[in-house]
């Protein structure tokens, strides 16, 4: 019996198309590219404080929670980009799209196919080497709590998730209305280069300025503005130390609930913006 | 003819493209287990055609019925086969992956897959990746992919293009198997004299419109084309039965279709030959005629024929 209903799950569309996918990306070695990325960032990070002073002696949690998402945060969209520009536009210059199309089956599979796929190579990645990194300072660091250990890089891996949900949705956006894979790679590069680094000048360009905290609210709307910026936020705060360029994100009034339902408000709102532009296109 | 023995069926089927009107008025009663070739130039609405049949483009005007079933918008055919004009697939997986992959999408067994593989002469590169694959190689996959759990209605777009003449024979016997099995197949193509002689009908579209439709001895006849006969030694039978100088032109005998019956019995009985060739008008031919009638027309400023040359059979 269970068997059967195995088998049927596997014989959905949906899942059909999520394990094609898959394996396009593995082929694509994109896969291996993000995986040694992540682990990479995983271990140099975990690692920094040793190397530096010459002894095994790992930095603090809050530390390394600052040090792995100031790096992650440009990381994890720009591996989401790389996984997922292509992802529409591709299908759409080999031909294939239509061909799809002309099958039973709906846009839906085809886009909740693609997203299962992708996402969960994202995931994979960003729990896999989090994990280790987590592992390796609770094994051989001394001084760590498990609990907040376990809280802190829950929470890392959490808001890391969502960020590439966010990016991953993004770049099926940018894949859906691009009528080449050179211009939707162009277009995201783009984005990403303008989302995670000049954004953030610019706000702390505002915020100098800013003599008499006049225009905070306008800071926490323009970060609001930016998944990257709340991502940065949410991992401040869950440290409870206000690090890195911009000390005032972790003031951000409401709390990581707040900054986790705007995370998710951007998910929802960039899956709903595919589906509006993959329902809509013209073929 | 009764709607369920009709593979398609179009009613005053028009489709708009922004500013252009890719397809007017077009009606089709195709019935099941027959061949149409879909004729035209390029542009002339052919792949847009296919893609209304398919439920792909929601025409603004008229009707479509396929094997029985209205198309609603959104609404697609089920039991269909297609090949889309210049497919590529996905570079980084292999043929056989790929036909698999398509397959499992339309619920047919992998021995299945294997079994197309070596029919259609893919078995020696089916663990290559596709990117390595020639034109002709893809084209296999992708008919290999329409013919996958035998549809009732097979719509092909161009599909001998890049393929070697074995191969394209093999695709048109492939196509007559499927068609005794009640498949209805529609196969778009520039290449006339190779689908001459597969087709039970033929559609000419130009500009969007149907240009002429019946079969291809109907379309012969509503053509005003000549038929040419040929044979040795016609000067000194031109002298000895001078009844015959109306019809010489150019070394041979033209006459009128209509003319051909009583031209051939004079030949046969007046003057005892037998040896003579008959060219009739080709699909080529009458298609080039076709052609240059539209064109004729809309330089005339006449607008373009708004009737088919022959009305749409089995209806
Ligand atoms: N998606 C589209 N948007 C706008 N115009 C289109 C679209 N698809 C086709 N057309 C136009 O519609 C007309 C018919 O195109 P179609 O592809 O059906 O031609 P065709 O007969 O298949 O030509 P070919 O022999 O070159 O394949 C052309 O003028 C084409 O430019
Ligand atoms: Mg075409």
């Amino acid at each position: 019996m269970m068997s059967t209903i195995g088998g049927a799950i596997w014989r959905q569309p949906m899942m059909i198309i999520a394990a094609k996918e898959l394996k396009d990306s593995l082929r694509n070695r994109w896969v291996a590219v993000i995986f040694g990325l992540f682990f990479l960032l995983a271990f140099s990070v975990t690692f920094a404080g040793s190397a530096v002073s010459g002894t095994l002696a790992f930095p603090s949690l809050v530390s390394v929670i600052a040090s792995l998402s100031t790096i992650a945060v440009a990381i994890i969209p720009l591996a989401a980009i790389l996984l997922c520009y292509d992802a529409f536009v591709g299908e759409e210059e080999s031909g294939t799209m239509l061909l799809l199309l002309s099958y039973p089956l709906t846009k839906m599979d085809i886009f909740l196919g693609k997203l299962l796929a992708h996402s969960g190579i994202m995931l994979a990645a960003i729990v896999s080497s989090f994990t280790l990194s987590a592992t390796i300072l609770l094994c051989f660091g001394q001084g760590y709590q498990w609990q907040q250990t376990l809280w802190v890089f829950g929470q890392f891996i959490a808001s890391s998730g969502l960020l590439a949900l966010t990016f991953i949705l993004l770049s099926y956006v940018v894949s859906l209305r691009a009528t080449e894979k050179a211009k939707a790679v162009g277009t995201l590069l783009s984005l990403w280069f303008a989302l995670v680094l000049i954004y953030d000048l610019l706000l702390l360009a505002l915020l100098v300025a800013d003599l008499g905290h006049r225009v905070q609210w306008l800071v926490q709307l323009l970060m609001a503005l930016n998944p990257t910026d709340i991502y940065r936020a949410i991992n401040q705060l869950a440290t409870h130390a206000p690090m890195g360029s911009l000390p005032l994100l972790s003031q951000f009034q409401g709390g990581a609930l707040w900054l986790y339902g705007l995370m998710l408000l951007w998910v929802a709102l960039l899956a709903w913006l595919t589906l509006r532009t993959f329902m809509r296109k013209a073929i | 003819m009764s709607v369920n023995n009709l593979a398609v069926q179009l009613e005053g089927v028009g489709h708009q493209f922004a500013e252009l009107r890719a397809l007017n008025q077009i009606n089709l009663s195709l019935p099941r287990g027959m061949t149409m070739a879909l004729l035209g130039h390029n542009g002339a609405g052919k792949s847009t055609l296919i893609k209304v049949i398919l439920g792909l483009l929601t025409p603004d005007s008229g009707r479509v019925d396929v094997l029985g079933q209205r198309l609603t918008s959104g609404k697609k055919p089920s039991n269909v086969g297609y090949l889309p004009e210049n497919i590529h697939f996905y570079d980084k997986l292999t043929g056989a992956e790929i036909l698999r992959y398509f397959a499992a999408l339309k619920g047919e067994s992998h021995q299945r897959v294997a079994q197309l593989i070596e029919e259609f002469g893919l078995g020696y590169a089916q663990h290559k990746l596709v990117k390595g694959y020639s034109k002709g190689m893809k084209q296999r996959l992708g008919f290999a992919q329409a013919i996958l759990a035998s549809p009732q209605l097979l719509l092909l777009d161009e599909p001998t293009v890049g393929l070697d003449p074995q191969a394209s024979s093999f695709l048109y016997q492939k196509v007559a198997q499927l068609k005794r099995q009640g498949c209805a197949v529609i196969i778009c193509t520039h290449e006339l004299n190779l689908v001459e002689s597969q087709l039970d009908v033929a559609m000419m579209l130009g500009r969007g419109q149907c240009l002429a439709y019946g079969t291809f001895a109907e379309l012969a006849k509503a053509s005003p084309l000549q038929v040419k006969i040929a044979l040795d030694g016609l000067a000194a039978l031109l002298v000895t039965h001078p009844y015959l100088q109306a019809f010489y032109r150019q070394g041979a005998l033209h006459c009128a279709q209509s003319e051909q019956p009583a031209l051939v019995r004079y030949l046969t009985t007046k003057c005892q030959r037998f040896d003579f060739t008959l060219h009739l008008p080709g699909l080529a031919e009458i298609y080039h005629h076709n052609m240059a009638q539209m064109q004729h027309c809309s330089e005339q400023g006449l607008g373009f024929v708004t009737e088919p040359v022959l009305q749409p059979m089995g209806v």
